[in-house]
């Protein structure tokens, strides 16, 4: 029973794993925030930060745009932070207009695009993500 | 001058709200009011005037979008919508009203401003002449806007016949001073400032020409025109949405707290033109006027330039008629008028008197 229920937990996993890939995942709380870093970090993923507001019109029509482009490269890990929600992130990277996005590579900044840039984002996404080791 | 080409004079509608319900303060959301309208919603407004967003950018105080034909801006209960070409703008007005009154906002002034088209016969209806433009803003208008005034302001300038053309409707000061209380300047302590300039110099206008084999984005194109131009320089604290067109072209909107600016360039030889617009608080220094049509008249190097400023407050427009004679424009006449709710709206016509080298 206890062997069956490992397999079932490794199983889970590996599906939650397999759905956050070519998704935008939210961040919630500062705990998460800092654990999808990490896993991006440890990983050595290119990692994508979307700051929003609810009430910015700009990041509305930005939305729908990165979660094609995340679809389209599950290998780069896409988040989402509402800047009302996470105010200290927020502030920490200092993001005054909406939409931002930054790009990380193992925790340090490669890349800040400010406003609704589709062309942009992804041209800078292709970029990025070209530049990392085949290990990733 | 061409015979036909690219207008790059704007049209320009400024429409001002307050809620339905609780006219006095906003309470929980309605504090967003205009920026809660869905995208789909404002995509619906804009293609009834025939033209896209391109660019867009939002900060606590409002949403700007650039637009592939000039501008729109969104405060909670205040948009502005500019477009050139030959954009339908006062299209704009039926959908608008609908989707804000779904959000429970109702319009106390209307403020539809244009200077005089390069080619005035490739115009769409109503914008054929400003007759008919009046009758559709009239027409469009609802009744308790019933303190209307419309107005041609000379240019004064001899051998031409450049006008500068208002409209405003507006509910009466009691309505709109209550939409004063709000997060951004109150309406009746700030001032617009717009700046139309023909016969730019070429060697400015060049810089708004993308290169033959530049495989850049649009976005980027349109950061290294800011860049080469120096237009950053305007206004150093406004962070920038810029846009370059293909194959000349540029736009940008500048965002500064509750501050907007906006640029727009058609570069083309014949029919040149160049806008600039922003707008302030009545307690800004004249000099901080001054230095920005400076800088403004040194990135453009224009031979035609008008100002026309909308303030309730004097010290705006006396500010402006000998301020460009050290950057080499003389003013030639002014004109001014005063109009329900916005103050005085004053007109201002520039040319070179010399080309500075």
């Amino acid at each position: 029973m206890e062997w069956a229920g490992r397999w079932d937990v490794r199983r889970k996993r590996k599906r939650k794993k397999m759905a956050e890939e070519g998704q935008v995942i939210g961040c919630h709380s500062v705990e998460s925030w800092k654990e999808q870093i990490q896993k991006g970090t440890d990983l050595k993923k290119l990692v994508v930060v979307d700051f929003t507001a609810s009430w910015c019109g700009p990041c509305r029509v930005m939305a729908p745009i990165l979660a094609d482009i995340a679809k389209k490269m599950p290998h780069v890990m896409f988040l989402k932070v509402d800047v009302d929600e996470l105010e200290t992130v927020a502030k920490e990277w200092e993001v005054e207009a909406m939409p931002t996005f930054i790009f990380l590579k193992e925790g340090k900044l490669v890349e800040k695009i400010v406003g609704a840039k589709k062309d942009d984002l992804h041209a800078k996404v292709v970029e990025h993500a070209a530049a990392l080791p085949a290990s990733a | 001058m061409a015979v036909s080409g690219f207008e790059g004079f704007e049209k320009r509608l400024e429409l001002r709200f307050r809620s339905f319900h609780d006219p006095e303060h906003f309470v929980g959301d309605l504090h967003m009011g205009l920026r809660l309208l869905p995208i789909e919603s404002l995509e619906e407004i804009l293609r009834a005037v025939h033209c896209t967003i391109v660019s867009s950018m939002g900060n606590r105080f409002f949403d700007s979008y650039v637009l592939s034909e000039s501008s729109l801006f969104v405060y909670p209960t205040k948009i502005v919508i500019k477009t050139c070409g030959t954009t339908r703008l006062l299209k704009a007005i039926a959908p608008l009203l609908r989707h804000a009154g779904g959000l429970g906002l109702e319009l106390v002034v209307c403020r539809y401003t244009r200077g005089s088209f390069i080619f005035p016969k490739s115009q769409p209806f109503p914008h054929t002449s400003f007759n008919d433009e009046v009758a559709c803003l009239e027409e469009s208008l609802p009744l308790h806007l019933h303190d209307r005034k419309a107005s041609i302001m000379p240019s004064g300038l001899p051998n031409s016949n450049y006008l500068w053309h208002v409209f405003v409707a507006s509910a009466g000061d009691r309505y709109s001073s209550l939409c004063s209380r709000e997060i951004m300047l109150p309406d009746d302590e700030s001032f617009t400032i717009e700046v139309c300039m023909t016969n730019l110099d070429p060697v400015s206008a060049r810089k708004f020409y993308r290169l033959p084999d530049d495989w850049k984005t649009r976005e980027s194109a349109g950061k290294e025109m800011t860049d080469a131009t120096r237009i950053q320089d305007i206004n150093p604290n406004a962070l920038i949405c810029d846009f370059a067109f293909h194959p000349c072209g540029y736009s940008m909107n500048g965002l500064d707290n509750d501050r907007y600016s906006t640029i727009h360039v058609t570069p083309e030889d014949g029919f040149s033109y160049a806008s600039y617009e922003w707008n302030g608080s009545t307690y800004d220094g004249k000099e901080d006027i001054i230095r920005t049509l400076t800088k403004v008249t040194r990135v453009f190097r224009p031979g035609n330039m008008s100002v026309s400023t909308t303030s309730t407050s004097p010290h705006v427009w006396r500010a402006i008629a000998n301020a460009l004679e050290p950057v080499g424009l003389k003013c030639r006449s002014y004109s001014m008028d005063e109009f329900p709710t916005v103050g005085v709206v004053a007109f201002h016509a520039f040319t070179a008197c010399r080309r500075n080298g």
